[in-house]
């Protein structure tokens, strides 16, 4: 059967987007390839679906707290209140500690007001605190 | 009633390709009229009412009245004089949902969990009648929960139980993990479960499983001449997120198809296993599944999609016209409301928009064009929260009107052909 895509099915190769350029920090580049789609390069996230980071208190609070949040991913759907967004989090636990730190630096800054950077060190102390997988 | 016809021509820079733009602009009507948006000639636009919560689904009824379902609640409207205004707004219910359809003199609406309705008596607006429960039970989700549906002519109602997930990993959304084989959502989620409409308090237990392999098909209607159901599938998500050594972020913006269906009894159309690829212009069978960006599913095992839709576009209602006001060429063919992307990003983001297929004998008789379009408008960020207006819902009126419904301010549009 043929397929129609149309004549108008253009939705690839436009010439602009998003896409951190080449000497952004390996942070930014980093939360371009695991995060942004759901968080958006705003971080004001997506109504309904995926909740803002920028200005929230994950990202201006603490450290540890933060790594541990993103290492385990959201919270299990079936406990959440009425309102929530609709998409849980992923546990990011394959990143690194350097990567984490890199993303979660970045995010702090940028979406944290200022908020200082996060260290590998703190990840990995994060880390060692979950189950084993 | 505010009627903002916006000065500036709606090219959304991020909305929309570039390579559509001049053609909108030289097709677009516009003058005062259009309410900013971008119709085809001798097409104008009227705003019915707005901020009544964010529009989901809407229909219309024999005499004219408009219900909306919106995430607030459901909405009557009544234009009195026939300018287009709603002069009578009142909600009813307490049912908050997407779905909203006429059947005989009932107005069947649905939520996250059953599909209800309410009898509908001669003269008034909003019904004063009891709810009543056609059917309750499905299991309470957080993702894909919008039970919208389609009744046939004969009174059984179709709906569409979306999946609570993107590809069925053995861990939703995670990087790597791969597809659980069969996927067990697909006994519960995933497809078409269809119910005799008549009937008050089944269980969704009760229902028989008409389709399967959907993902989301939101956009579901029965289309009447043809005695068939069609959809218009939302597409999964994340490919290179999920599976960065196959896909990068330009594949993932643009090549899961939204597929379009004739949905047949005891049909299967390939979630989770597989997805329908834009670029090579074939289904593949998906990364969780074994697939390589390129290894095609078993012949046949599939349906091929009526029309291969962009990725990500959302398409969120599907419409047959049957009206009698719009020209001859738009007669059977299908309007579809794409709601708009987010999962395009960092690419920009795309859809927002209604378009209309042409249709001969429920078969696509040529490709797609772009009907209205400047919902977005330039949506700073390329962020969806950004977007001026989202088309959501369609709905024709008896005397041919097409009405859109949008999620960001609640607006309600009748577009219409000719000088009246």
């Amino acid at each position: 059967m043929a397929i129609l895509s149309g004549a108008l099915a253009l939705a690839g190769g436009v010439a602009f987007g998003q896409s951190p350029a080449a000497d952004a920090p390996p942070g930014q580049k980093l939360y371009a390839r695991h995060c942004l789609s759901c968080h958006q390069a705003d971080g004001y996230g997506v109504p309904n679906m995926q909740p803002a980071i920028k200005g929230g208190t994950w990202v201006k609070g603490d450290a540890k707290a933060l790594a541990l949040f993103v290492l385990t991913g959201g919270f299990d759907s079936a406990g959440r209140k009425e309102g929530a967004s609709h998409n849980v989090m992923p546990p990011f636990r394959q990143l690194s500690d350097d990567d984490l730190a890199g993303i979660l630096s970045y995010i702090r800054e940028k979406f944290g007001e200022g908020s200082p950077a996060v260290t590998p060190a703190v990840v990995a102390e994060a880390r060692a605190t979950l189950p084993p997988e | 009633m505010r009627a903002t016809c916006f000065a500036k021509v709606v090219r959304s820079t991020l909305a929309f390709p570039l390579l559509m733009a001049p053609m909108l602009m030289g097709s677009a009507a516009m003058a005062a009229g259009t309410d900013g948006l971008a119709l085809p000639e001798g097409f104008s636009a009227t705003v019915v009412q707005e901020g009544q919560g964010a529009g989901r689904h809407l229909a219309v009824a024999a005499n004219g009245d408009i219900y909306l379902a919106s995430r607030d609640g459901l909405v009557a409207m009544r234009d009195k004089d026939g300018d287009g205004k709603a002069d009578e707004t009142t909600k009813f219910g307490d049912v908050q949902g997407t779905e909203v359809r006429l059947f005989k003199n009932w107005l069947y609406v649905s939520d996250n969990v059953g599909v209800y309705r309410y009898e509908l008596k001669k003269g008034e607006l909003a019904p004063t009648s009891a709810k009543q429960v056609v059917v309750d039970g499905f299991p309470m989700e957080r993702q894909h929960a919008d039970k919208t549906f389609a009744l046939d002519t004969e009174g059984n109602v179709y709906v569409n139980v979306g999946a609570p997930s993107n590809s069925c990993q053995q861990k939703d959304r995670q990087e790597g993990s791969l597809g659980q084989n069969p996927c067990p959502i697909l006994e519960k989620y995933g497809g078409v479960w269809v119910f005799p409409a008549n009937k008050l308090n089944q269980k969704a237990a009760d229902g028989r499983r008409f389709a399967t392999g959907m993902r989301n098909a939101v956009a579901i209607e029965w289309n009447g001449p043809q005695n068939a159901l069609f959809a218009v599938i939302h597409g999964r998500d994340s490919i290179d997120s999920l599976f960065p050594k196959l896909y990068n972020a330009e594949d993932n913006a643009t090549r899961q198809a939204e597929e379009f269906h004739q949905i047949t009894d005891g049909g299967d159309y390939g979630w989770p296993y597989t997805f329908f690829d834009t670029k090579l212009g074939h289904r593949v069978v998906a990364p969780e599944y074994g697939g390589d960006g390129k290894k095609t599913p078993d012949a046949g095992k599939y349906p091929d999609p009526l029309v291969a839709f962009p990725a990500h576009w959302a398409p969120n209602d599907l419409l047959f016209y049957a009206g009698k006001n719009f020209p001859a060429k738009y007669q059977g063919g299908a309007f579809i409301a794409f709601h708009g992307s987010w999962n395009r990003a960092p690419e920009p983001q795309a859809g927002y928009k209604v378009v209309f297929q042409p249709m001969k004998d429920g078969k696509p008789s040529g490709p797609y064009e772009v009907f209205a379009d400047g919902f977005a408008g330039e949506m700073a960020d390329n962020n969806p929260r950004n977007a001026r207006y989202r088309p959501v819902g369609l709905a024709v009126g008896p005397d041919g009107s097409l009405y859109v419904s949008d999620s960001q301010k609640g607006r309600v549009w009748r577009i219409r052909y000719g000088a009246k």
